[in-house]
């Protein structure tokens, strides 16, 4: 659970939305600042420290991306979710690319909300001990290059291990296609999204129990994929198009 | 009439006749009583010729020139007083006298008529070129009335018919005293041109690629047969110019329509989000405020799964009228679509509990490249319309089938059955069917986008209904299959 002191600084120009977000969000166990705009929020960064900021796109005035990209400058350790209105896959790149850490798209569930803010806060925060990483079924040991599934070995090639291991290093994150492709294949790749979804073919007959209906990695609808922690109760739903 | 006309012709003739036989009498009396030489009267009477042919006027120069040759040789040439000629070179003098009168005449009139000719062409040009320039200032909105006067004014025209042959449609401006609308019609359906230069009518065939396309009729016309050409091209020329006005207008306005209509739902599913994102956000604060009594739970968790659909039903509105814009690019990805089809069967079983939709698959479950989201939303299209419009507890069939080059899903469900005649037409922009029309919402591009996101994938989207069976409506959704070889993959490390 989240310690009170968690703080989240919601930036929107809808005041009823501001309003229903403080209630609900200190009722989970957030506390809560509100900014009005781009500019607010930039001033409030500057003056003190966010774990969380949950920023719309659409706003009068500075737009989203600016203000992302002005918090991120001021503020690189603080997680960045940002709120779409259009669930358009160049939004949702554009946000990551701002430097967003996720993004939910409205209208969003408050259970949703609060698992992806949790999500990134896990992220974002200074984790000890990644040798390895836990998630369900599975455990990955980086430096030995070792995947076990329920204490099995499994074996994967040296790109199939690259790519699960970048995935789970970055658990619970939206992983555009090119941002995979660059990580795995090197920076001249970007476009050759068959590649990617050869392997993740690969991996998924691997790792998941039904390939078919994926629960470790998922789809991001024209943006990419996330790879997810089924045993985390913050983990997003599964996407019904599994690739 | 035509009698009258040449009689005055006539009687113009003789009065110019009269007039040149005077002159020649008197110019006979004056050389006589002078005792004039031929080789002198003979000059004055070729000038008297020439004088008289300046008129223009054939039959009198002709008439003066007999007259003059006749003075000649009974005053002149001996023996005098009588016709006869006893000197070869006499005869032969006054033989060249007429001939050269008359050869003189032809000429000086045959130039006179053609500058007449010219005359009257010039001026038939200037009130061509006149028309042509009203007719073309002319508003596209001008009356029967503003495209009648420039033809009265210039041509005389009474009345203008035109037939067209496709519509089968007379369009009359003006008044009739010839029957004019029949008989242009008559003479479109029989091919053949009339000219009538007592009453001044004319008609002619109207041909559009070789091929007749209907008539137009002049009637008033001063020479119908040589001033109808021109005419017809304008008219015709004006017509056509209305023609396309009106065709280049609807399409502008369709598209402004098209646009005002896609800017409205964007506007609208926009607009949408933002207060249901408020509604879930508060429902959820409201039961994590708690506590609350199991009631209400489950209304806060009503409030959330019906903001949280309506919030679905604005992204596809959104979507689809995004994509009946946009040109699609499908992005193909290998996937189960068993999968992809259960999954959205049984959320369409969950939004609609009293409808009873049944997927199933024909043959093994396999990959097939497939956009999934476009593919979701081209069958979620189809289960709106069955669920729109069949009777509650009918059972509505999705069946997934896997052909060797493809794979089909065929949304089928009995309702109200769909006219024949519309049946070409539900996959039309906008299109609603009567049926449905006032009593079912709908946008009316669905089914357009879904059959767009089909041929997106090179594919189809097809109506099928039985004829022993038209109350059941089946919807087959068709898309080839091509999984590219694995080994296709960049070489591992």
């Amino acid at each position: 659970m989240l310690q009170p002191r968690t703080s989240v600084l919601i930036i929107d120009d809808e005041a009823p939305l501001r309003k229903a977000l403080r209630t609900s969000l200190v009722a989970s166990g957030f506390s809560v600042e509100e900014a009005r705009t781009g500019e607010e929020a930039v001033d409030a960064v500057r003056q003190r420290r966010f774990e969380l900021v949950l920023l719309d796109i659409n706003m009068p005035g500075m737009s989203g991306f600016e203000a992302c990209q002005q918090i991120r400058a001021a503020s690189p350790q603080t997680g960045i979710v940002m709120v779409t209105v259009k669930d358009f896959e160049e939004d949702k790149i554009r946000a990551l690319e701002a430097g967003a850490d996720d993004y939910v798209s409205k209208p969003f569930r408050l259970g949703e909300l609060t698992a992806r803010l949790r999500a990134v806060l896990r992220r974002t925060q200074p984790q000890e001990g990644t040798e390895r990483v836990r998630a369900g079924d599975l455990e990955i040991h980086f430096t030995n290059r070792i995947l076990w599934r329920n204490g099995e070995q499994i074996h994967l090639s040296p790109k199939e291990f690259d790519l699960l291991a970048y995935m789970m290093k970055h658990i619970g994150a939206p992983l555009p296609h090119a941002k995979l492709l660059h990580a795995i294949w090197g920076p001249e790749y970007g476009g050759e999204l068959e590649y990617l979804r050869t392997y993740i073919r690969g991996l998924r007959k691997k790792i998941e129990k039904d390939p078919a209906e994926p629960q470790y990695i998922l789809t991001e609808p024209w943006l990419g994929y996330r790879f997810t922690n089924p045993a985390d109760p913050d983990t997003p739903a599964a996407s019904p198009a599994g690739e | 009439m035509e009698v009258p006309r040449l009689s005055r012709r006539l009687w113009r003739s003789a009065q110019y006749a009269l007039i040149g036989s005077a002159a020649t009498g008197l110019s006979t009396l004056l050389c006589f009583r002078a005792q004039a030489g031929l080789t002198l009267v003979a000059p004055v009477y070729l000038l008297l010729v020439v004088l008289q042919s300046l008129t223009g006027d054939f039959l009198a120069a002709g008439l003066v020139s007999v007259l003059a040759t006749a003075c000649l040789d009974y005053f002149f040439v001996p023996p005098l007083f009588t016709f006869r000629v006893l000197q070869l070179a006499d005869a032969f003098s006054l033989l060249t006298f007429l001939i050269t009168a008359l050869v003189i005449t032809h000429l000086v009139s045959r130039l006179r008529a053609e500058v007449s000719f010219s005359r009257i062409q010039k001026d038939r040009l200037d009130r061509l070129y006149q028309l042509s320039q009203v007719l073309l200032s002319l508003e596209p909105e001008a009356s029967e009335e503003q495209l009648m006067e420039p033809f009265r004014h210039l041509f005389g025209v009474r009345a203008i018919a035109i037939f067209d042959g496709q519509t089968g449609e007379m369009g009359m401006t003006g008044t009739s005293s010839q029957m004019l609308a029949e008989r242009t019609k008559e003479a479109y359906i029989f091919g053949r041109d009339a000219y009538e230069k007592t009453t001044g009518v004319g008609i002619r065939c109207v041909e559009r690629g070789g091929k007749p396309s209907g008539a137009i009729g002049f009637e008033g016309l001063a020479d119908p047969k040589e001033t109808i050409g021109p005419l017809m091209t304008l008219t015709n020329a004006y017509l056509e110019r209305m023609k396309a006005f009106h065709t280049a207008s609807s399409a502008s306005a369709a598209a402004q329509a098209e646009l005002y209509r896609s800017a409205i739902l964007d506007a609208l599913a926009h607009e949408f989000k933002t207060p249901l994102a408020t509604i879930l956000t508060a429902a959820g604060g409201i039961r994590e405020a708690g506590p609350l009594g199991p009631e209400q739970m489950e209304m806060a968790e009503l409030v959330e799964s019906e903001a949280e659909r309506l919030g679905n039903l604005a992204s596809r509105l959104l979507r689809v009228a995004r994509l009946n814009q946009e040109e699609i690019h499908p992005k193909l990805a290998p996937h189960q679509v068993w999968t992809l089809v259960r999954h959205l069967t049984e959320e369409y079983g969950r939004q609609s509990p009293d409808r009873r939709i049944i997927a199933s698959q024909d043959g093994e479950s396999r990959e097939d490249r497939v956009d999934a989201e476009l593919f979701r939303l081209a069958l979620s299209q189809l289960l709106d319309n069955a669920c729109k419009y069949s009777p509650e507890g009918a059972p509505i069939h999705v069946v997934l089938k896997h052909e060797p080059d493809s794979f089909v899903v065929e949304v089928s469900n009995t309702g109200k059955s769909i006219p024949a005649p519309e049946q070409r037409l539900i996959f039309d922009r906008f299109y609603r069917g009567t049926v449905t029309k006032g009593h079912t919402t709908g946008s009316g591009i669905g089914l357009y986008v879904a059959r767009k996101i089909a041929a997106s994938h090179g594919g189809t989207l097809n109506l099928v209904v039985a004829e022993d069976h038209p109350d059941r409506i089946a919807f087959r959704l068709k898309i080839p299959s091509s999984i590219p070889n694995p080994n296709h993959a960049p070489a591992t490390n």
